[in-house]
């Protein structure tokens, strides 16, 4: 398990404030790749925690299904423009980013995922789609300018990043799908 | 066994209760989704007084914003070169104008454009804005505040940011917004939605006793 010094490395960089306030300058990026990111680092701690403690996850997480509910609560939590506002103008929603991101979201994604059923995975899946299509629009089409911190363009420019990973859930919904077909034909 | 269901419940509750609490918080109790909502939401809680500042409007009066005591006064943040938001800002403020009776504007209530951009709006360009907007330049009248501490702390007090852009354009969040005789901030209201403004305002006027 050489590879968690990395993970945790990857973290601590992440956090650097010369760091945060850079990828945080450009919306897109603070979305789409700091955020995204975080959730990742928590999705390769996992199996350090499971191995820590693993009658913890086994007694809180039986199916799944409370694990996943935590992640797309915490989800959708990044997705109000609101939090993104805030995360940069006060320290404690910011620190919050930093834990719920990887604690509360990546983790218990990764606990989850081999014990949910194929259907709740692709309900995620979907769920998260109409998601990121729902904001897509939201922000390219909003007469207003949602984020305070943000000039309208880079809110357009999130926009079209929410749709262009929506249609990417979405080609891999159609492959999953008739993968599945010829399998069974 | 049921030590571990009844865990399990316990669990989803707790990420429910979670849920609940985040969202509620984060939301202002389900009232704000954008900061900008929550920004009005805590001006009009907080109802600031607008700072002690020196104006110099489009004739190259100089005077304090104590000059309008006694009245109400309308006002908005805008800078000439703006090419997008401001415009349209300043024509519906002039619908707003156009909507109160004539008394109302004459005795009650003092009309105001601020600019942010005091380097560029000299009086003399103030001046042109106002022509093309036709205000009559007394019941309504754009000033810019030189002292740029002044500016800021006024623009910090009444929630209004405003980030330059790489193109020399400000991006500025835009509202009405209306102090009332004692200078006091009581209302900020949606810029788009003018015949509601109107209301508003004739209704706080009515409520704060006409003169």
């Amino acid at each position: 398990m050489k590879g968690i010094y990395y993970v945790i490395t990857l973290y601590i960089f992440l956090m650097l404030p010369p760091v945060a306030n850079l990828m945080e300058s450009v919306m897109i990026i603070h979305m789409h790749m700091q955020m995204t990111l975080f959730v990742i680092i928590g999705f390769l701690l996992a199996p350090v925690l499971q191995k820590k403690f693993p009658r913890f996850f086994e007694e809180w997480n039986p199916n799944g299904i409370p694990g996943i509910l935590l992640f797309v609560i915490v989800m959708f939590y990044w997705t109000l423009p609101r939090s993104m506002d805030e995360a940069l103008n006060l320290w404690y929603i910011e620190l919050f980013k930093f834990i719920s991101l990887p604690f509360l979201a990546g983790v218990p994604l990764r606990d989850s995922w081999k014990k949910v059923s194929a259907s709740v995975k692709n309900g995620l899946i979907i769920l998260f789609t109409l998601l990121f299509i729902a904001m897509g629009w939201l922000y390219i089409w909003s007469p207003n300018q949602l984020c305070n911190n943000y000039l309208l363009i880079d809110q357009i420019t999130l926009g079209w990043g929410f749709l262009l990973t929506a249609v990417c859930m979405i080609s891999y919904i159609a492959y999953s799908y008739i993968t599945d077909l010829a399998e069974n034909i | 066994m049921m030590a571990n269901k009844k865990k399990s419940l316990l669990s989803y509750i707790l990420v429910a209760a979670f849920g609940l609490v985040l969202f509620y918080l984060g939301t202002d109790g389900f009232t704000a989704y954008t900061s900008e909502a929550a920004r009005v939401n805590q001006l009009k809680d907080e109802t600031p007084m607008f700072p002690e500042v020196t104006l110099e409007d489009h004739e190259g009066r100089v005077y304090p914003f104590s000059e309008f005591e006694g009245k109400y006064v309308f006002i908005t943040f805008f800078y000439t070169m703006c090419g997008t938001v401001c415009p349209e800002l300043e024509k519906n403020m002039a619908e707003v104008y156009d909507m109160l009776p004539e008394d109302v504007i004459e005795e009650d209530i003092q009309f105001l454009s601020i600019s942010f951009d005091p380097e560029r709006d000299t009086p003399e360009v103030l001046d042109t804005y106002r022509d093309w907007l036709d205000s009559d330049g007394e019941t309504w009248r754009m000033a810019r505040i030189p002292d740029q501490a002044e500016l800021d702390e006024l623009l910090d007090r009444f929630g209004v940011i405003v980030i330059p852009d790489e193109y020399g354009n400000f991006a500025h969040n835009s509202a009405f917004y209306l102090v009332n005789r004692e200078g006091r901030l009581v209302e900020v209201m949606d810029y788009k939605k003018t015949e509601e403004a109107a209301e508003t305002v004739m209704d706080i006027l009515e409520g704060g006793g006409k003169k």
